[in-house]
């Protein structure tokens, strides 16, 4: 792990892009793990078809990663030999195999407890050496990485990666990158990404339990909240927690629960409670492996029907997904304005892909323009109609303080004064100035993206967009234009801009990582595709490939 | 958004009366209803405590009881079956400058909400839980609660539960809750002055008040005989608390416990900006 987050802050010093992901076993500490790390000139945003170089500390229980860490006869595998012969699962690749010492013979257990294992760094040092990033750039990333760990421990460190270098060149491998365009860029994960959106957008209160692989985000964002002057509580469960967030929303202060699918699962009641008696939060499910508790460590793209239809009653909502790692913060942010604007639940949809990559990108900018609650503007008059009909939908929500304008937040159907109603009009008149406000929200430009041009086009959202485009890329190399359209709104359904999206499109292929094919049926039955769309539609957790996509839509 | 908030004042400025407190609307209590009495008790507490109807938020979950804060004329959230606790806790956590009340009944309290109810009082945010218990489900027409006694019988449990009832003041001191009470609905007065000194005692208060359901469970209008004054009062010491409320037979009321533990401490004042957060993402070249 170490090594990896070692050579991606390297090459960032060394000014490139990257990105790393990590493979764990299922051990509750240590134990086997691996780094998936990519380097680029230029912004990475996918899991490549193969990787160049693997290097191997140990090959204890490694074969159960075979499959996610695709290598072939091309790929370099450097092995110790002390650690015994290329596994089968690893050596099928027919990958070229390079012996390398990397463990200190002199090494022992008390030197290993004092400054960890040295061939991690060892491994680093070599590696950065091999693709040609600096050792100026090594030390940087380890003075940072293992920053108030102790002089002594960094300098065992950086030991190790020096020596890891100074092996490189017997090797007599070329894997030098090319030089690249140097610029001060962000490293930052995707579940960091949507925490800072979220602070950016002014949430100063997180209710929360913990739950993989969303538990890191909350971390990360706990101190920050702190001494921002916000509040983390950690919840009993999921029900206490998002209840939480209401209460803190329905006193002014914007904010956000984090959550992974069963958890989610269990937020559904009190989603409805917030639709029907309007109470802005966000709410952030970073997408796993389901159904029940299915692989808590590994993501899918499975959660697009709860999302979008979780719950009884008629309880239209908002649903973004960001469409990159980079994307996460603005649209974390932009998920922020329009619950406060709407006065209603907004849905954050990531995935484990996206929030447990680590990448180098450009700094992020272009940020969403604030919206803000409406607090003000009340007609006076008595009783005070809270949910008042017939106007416009977004009606005034004074905050508890605001002296004549006390009301009650109802999960009941109620009437325009917030009083418990049970008649037929009634039910429909609010049913439909919720549904309004739903309808006329109007994203702009946040509806989606689009890339490229042709008349084949591919619909993706989160980490399936990623290798969509490179997809997209490598066909428009060969002669086949293809275009990609990534929604960030997905509910309500942006028809219309996805309508202009898909003009002159002949085909139409929807990929997504869930068996059902949600998102298909999904657009479907809203008829923003044709019967004709393709459906390309598989569970996860193994990532779409770009090479998988390509020759799918050639 | 947090600079639109309209900080409440801290101290009592105006004088009220109880009628202040009342939205108005008509309860779906039935006649003769205990909850009644927890309302005007309510109402005159909130007076004598006097800050004005807008400072002032009661929390609610689902249930006769829960209905509530619709007939105050107060701030009110009225939300899921057995979240009021949480509600309340975000909402206090983020406005420390408001009074927050969460109501609710024993079903709501004890089961559904009863994992929130052993954690509210872990937190000991200061804020008043009033729980008006009537062991029986009322609102779904007469199932029983997990304050019913064991033998009561009903359609859904012929012949009793058969389950010990649930005792919410010994797992209320058990688990750290600043303040415990029971009160008598059928006593407005004396209740009241209990919700007045609850409020003003710091940390996580938390009041049983016993208040029949004359339609389900009609004995209970025999609750008006079998109350009494606690002969005594713990403070501090939680063992002899606990002794005290696991003796008694439920019909002791007034203050049971008082303790000392500090409450939650107020959000800092914010030390970074966004801005600071943002650098610690550059890496430079």
């Amino acid at each position: 792990m170490t090594a990896g987050a070692v050579f991606l802050r390297a090459a960032a010093h060394a000014g490139y892009y990257g990105m790393m992901t990590q493979l764990f076993g299922a051990q509750v500490r240590g134990g086997e793990s691996a780094s998936l790390v990519q380097v680029s000139t230029t912004p990475i945003e996918t899991q490549p078809d193969c990787y160049d170089l693997f290097v191997a500390l140990d090959w204890d229980k490694v074969e159960q990663f075979a499959a996610e860490i695709p290598l072939d006869g091309n790929s370099i595998i450097l092995a110790d030999p002390a650690e015994g012969p290329v596994p089968a699962g690893i050596a099928k690749s027919k990958g070229c195999v390079i012996a390398l010492a990397m463990n200190d013979p002199n090494d022992n257990k008390l030197a290993r407890a004092l400054r960890g294992k040295r061939v991690n760094m060892f491994a680093a040092g070599a590696v950065c050496a091999l693709t040609g990033i600096g050792g100026d750039d090594v030390k940087a990333a380890i003075d940072n990485i293992f920053e108030g760990k102790g002089a002594d421990l960094i300098a065992a460190n950086a030991a190790g990666a020096t020596l890891g270098a100074q092996a490189a060149p017997a090797l007599a491998l070329d894997l030098r990158l090319d030089p690249p365009q140097k610029a001060a860029r962000w490293l930052i994960n995707g579940n960091q990404a949507v925490a800072f959106g979220a602070l950016r957008g002014g949430v100063r209160f997180v209710g929360c339990y913990p739950i993989t692989p969303a538990t890191d985000l909350v971390e990360w964002l706990a101190p920050h909240l702190i001494k921002l002057g916000g509040r983390l509580v950690l919840g009993e469960d999921e029900l206490a927690s998002v209840n939480m967030t209401l209460g803190a929303s329905y006193g002014g202060t914007p904010a956000m629960t984090v959550t992974s699918g069963p958890g989610f699962s269990l937020m559904i009641e009190t989603l409805g409670l917030a639709v029907a008696a309007e109470i802005p939060f966000v709410l952030v499910d970073v997408m796993r492996a389901g159904p029940s508790t299915g692989i808590a460590s590994k993501t899918e793209q499975s959660d697009i029907n709860l999302a979008v239809y979780g719950g009884h009653g008629d309880a239209p909502r908002i649903v973004l997904a960001p469409v990159s790692v980079a994307d996460c913060v603005n649209t974390g942010e932009y998920a922020v304005y329009v619950a406060e604007s709407l006065q209603t639940p907004v849905i954050v949809l990531s995935d484990q892909a996206l929030g447990q990559a680590t990448t180098v990108i450009d700094p992020s900018s272009d940020r969403p323009a604030p919206l803000k609650r409406r607090v003000n503007g009340i007609a006076p008059g008595k009783p005070f109609k809270r949910y008042a009909t017939g106007g416009e939908p977004v009606t005034p929500m004074p905050l508890p303080g605001t002296p004549h304008l006390e009301w009650v937040a109802e999960g009941l159907t109620h009437n325009e004064a917030g009083l418990p109603a049970s008649g037929a009009a009634m039910h429909v008149a609010q049913i439909e100035k919720r549904a309004k406000k739903i309808r006329q929200f109007e994203p702009g430009e946040h509806w989606g993206e689009v890339w490229g041009e042709g008349d084949v086009a591919i619909i993706a959202i989160g980490s399936t967009i990623g290798p969509a485009r490179e997809a997209a890329a490598r066909l428009a190399a060969s002669g086949q234009k293809v275009r990609v359209i990534a929604l960030r709104v997905l509910s309500p359904l942006p028809l219309a801009a996805l309508a202009r999206a898909l003009a002159g499109v002949r085909r139409i292929v929807v990929i997504e990582q869930n068996h059902g094919a949600q998102l298909y049926h999904y657009l479907l039955g809203h008829k923003a595709i044709p019967p004709g769309a393709e459906s390309v539609a598989r569970p996860g957790p193994a990532p779409f490939r770009p090479s998988e996509i390509a020759s799918y839509v050639v | 958004m947090t600079d639109t908030v309209v900080a409440a004042t801290e101290q009592p400025h105006c004088v009220f009366d109880a009628k202040d407190f009342s939205s108005g609307a008509h309860p779906v209590w039935c006649p003769g209803c205990g909850d009644y009495g927890v309302l005007a008790s309510l109402e005159r507490a909130l007076a004598k405590q006097g800050r004005p109807p807008h400072e002032v938020v009661l929390v609610s979950g689902i249930g006769c009881s829960s209905r509530l804060p619709g007939y105050m004329s107060t701030y009110g959230f009225h939300g899921v079956h057995g979240r009021a606790l949480p509600v309340a806790t975000g909402l206090k956590l983020t406005r420390p400058d408001l009074e927050v009340i969460a109501v609710g009944g024993d079903g709501d309290g004890y089961s559904i909400g009863g994992n929130h109810f052993i954690h509210a009082c872990r937190r000991n945010v200061d804020m008043l839980y009033l729980v008006m218990d009537n062991r029986v489900y009322g609102m779904t027409k007469g199932q029983p609660s997990p304050t019913t006694e064991a033998d009561w019988d009903s359609d859904i449990a012929p012949g009793g539960i058969g389950l010990r009832p649930f005792n919410p003041l010994a797992v209320a001191v058990a688990s750290g809750a600043n303040y415990v009470a029971r009160g008598f609905s059928g006593d407005p007065n004396g209740l009241a002055d209990l919700i007045v000194d609850a409020i003003r005692w710091p940390g996580f208060a938390f009041i049983e008040v016993l208040s029949p359901c004359v339609t389900f469970r009609p004995e209970q209008r025999e609750w008006k005989k079998m109350v009494r004054p606690s002969a005594i009062s713990i403070e501090r010491d939680r063992a002899a608390a606990t002794a005290l409320v696991l003796a008694d037979d439920g019909f002791s009321m007034g203050v049971l416990y008082r303790g000392d533990r500090a409450s939650v401490a107020p959000a800092l004042k914010p030390e970074i900006t966004v801005a600071d957060v943002e650098r610690e993402f550059m890496v430079a070249v």
